[in-house]
């Protein structure tokens, strides 16, 4: 099978599994209501507060109200996203508890694939659309040159990139350890120190953000390339670090299915 | 009073049964006070600066007071509750010679008590890693204004939690929603994230009319004396008069949810 014909196929999966995640979301309609809501909720009562108190100290490292607000919406854009995409990650603990994943592990798709993207998420799907909007509209308020967008796209998809290999390796752990629930909301609880630029941060933590666990790559880098902060060996920097993560991530996933014991089963 | 003696030491020991989700629980809310702490370590970077009527000292023991009120106040059990309900277990809790409701305030005494020891550890080494300013509240009223708001917060947030968990008793499949929600309404209008009192007044007014402020705002506000003695005590009483109304409500709702039960699962 051809590379484009096997993005075909996964592409037309991935449609399917998000489907019947849809459907059956949708059936509950007052559980899908008040999950919405609460985002929602969430969501503006931080704004809500971010904007009072850059207006209330007039700057917040340095950065005006238009770029603390725009750090938050990229930090909610590559984390609702991840959340939309990556649900399943959330349920992936009852498979290994169980041995069910032996189920997975003998379809003709990647095991990887069905783990990490096996349910979509439309609560979060829902939320996408608004979220973009707010970036373009506060991000335009930031007079970008077409470069700077162009550097904010390529580093977001890098960040979306380091995401992607945070879930894998929380995957992974969860397959040697059986521990998933609280790795996810601890890698969450980190990726939120990024809600704000990560200069508001001290040393050591600080470069713990930087290079330990890339929230700083991940989000506060993109915003900044917007604002027109970066160096172009920042943005080589972040991206080498992004395909290393992949890679590495990639890598312990393989030894972790060496340590499956398919227990229970 | 020996049963539930016995209930509060054997929920005590299981909490150490699953140490390392008791663990995670410990950090995730370290972190969680990072974001906050630096943040407004950073605005009040210059230590004479006065912003929202707080100085560096008061915001910072803000913060710090935070790690401390939260264990007291948020930690709980009863959050369990709703999924008990959703998978018919509640049936077993209502063959036994004792009070449900009493059963589940006990177990969160317990949680809260294992939560404060580790709050109290966690707050000391923090302060010896960040070494903040803090401010040391002398005033005897001030204090006892301070637990007694605390013991009232419990009780409020106790019958509030109850009371969302009671949702399954019409829509068993609904177990962690509406607590979902609960906990967000706590976690912003109750002062989790930060101090109510730098936003818009007329916002102020329409949070205060609402309980989560006395969750944990308002013992913090107590403590740091940033209001006078005699709204110390309205304060209070306004929690007792919250938490007698929840009374009032969980009792009743309870009674006619135990009609709309249908033990499904079991």
């Amino acid at each position: 099978m051809n590379s484009i014909s096997k993005i075909h196929k996964y592409i037309k999966i991935w449609w399917l599994m998000s489907k019947n995640s849809f459907i059956s979301i949708f059936y509950q309609k007052v559980a899908l209501l008040i999950f919405l809501t609460g985002k929602v909720l969430r969501f503006s009562f931080f704004a809500m507060f971010l904007i009072f108190l850059v207006k209330g100290s007039k700057t917040l490292a340095g950065y005006n109200l238009n770029q603390s607000v725009f750090f938050f919406l990229t930090f909610n854009l590559i984390d609702i996203f991840t959340q939309f995409l990556y649900r399943e990650v959330y349920r992936f603990r009852p498979l290994i508890i169980s041995g069910d994943f032996d189920l997975v592990l003998i379809k003709p798709m990647s095991a990887l694939f069905r783990s990490l993207m096996g349910g979509a998420d439309v609560i979060d799907l829902i939320t996408i659309p608004p979220l973009i909007a707010a970036v373009f509209y506060f991000g335009h308020s930031l007079s970008p040159t077409p470069q700077n967008v162009f550097l904010y796209i390529i580093l977001l998809l890098n960040g979306f990139l380091i995401a992607t290999a945070f879930h894998i390796a929380v995957l992974a752990l969860g397959i040697i350890t059986l521990e998933i629930d609280h790795t996810i909301m601890i890698y969450r609880d980190l990726v939120s120190l990024g809600r704000l630029p990560i200069d508001i941060y001290k040393e050591p933590l600080k470069s713990i953000l930087t290079y330990l666990v890339p929230v700083g790559i991940m989000i506060t880098l993109p915003a900044k390339a917007l604002i027109g902060l970066v160096s172009f060996q920042g943005v080589l920097l972040s991206f080498i670090f992004g395909a290393v993560a992949f890679f590495v991530a990639k890598k312990f996933w393989d030894f972790a299915l060496t340590r499956y014991t398919s227990a229970s089963s | 009073m020996k049963k539930y003696w016995q209930i509060f030491k054997i929920s005590f020991q299981q909490e150490f049964v699953y140490r390392v989700n008791f663990i995670m629980w410990r950090i995730r809310n370290v972190l969680q006070i990072f974001l906050v702490f630096f943040l407004w370590d950073t605005i009040f970077s210059d230590s004479s600066k006065v912003i929202f009527g707080y100085d560096r000292a008061k915001i910072l023991t803000y913060v710090f007071g935070l790690i401390i009120v939260r264990a007291v106040v948020l930690s709980s059990r009863s959050i369990d509750i709703a999924g008990e309900v959703s998978r018919g277990d509640l049936s077993n809790y209502l063959l036994k010679p004792f009070s449900y409701f009493k059963y589940w305030f006990t177990r969160d005494i317990s949680s809260k008590t294992l939560n404060l020891i580790f709050a109290t550890f966690e707050t000391f080494i923090l302060y010896i890693l960040l070494k903040p300013p803090f401010f040391f509240q002398n005033d005897p009223t001030y204090i006892i204004l301070f637990i007694i708001s605390l013991f009232l917060a419990v009780l409020l947030f106790f019958l509030i939690l109850f009371l969302f968990n009671l949702f399954p008793l019409w829509y068993p499949e609904q177990a962690w929603g509406p607590t979902f929600l609960l906990l967000i309404f706590t976690e912003f209008l109750g002062g989790g994230t930060f101090p109510l009192d730098i936003l818009p007044t007329f916002l102020q007014k329409i949070i205060y009319m609402t309980p989560f402020p006395y969750l944990l705002f308002m013992p913090i506000q107590i403590y740091l004396g940033k209001i006078d003695v005699r709204a110390s005590t309205v304060s209070v009483l306004t929690t007792f008069v919250w938490a007698l109304f929840f009374a009032f409500i969980v009792k009743n709702v309870w009674k006619l949810g135990l009609k709309a039960y249908r033990s499904e699962g079991r």
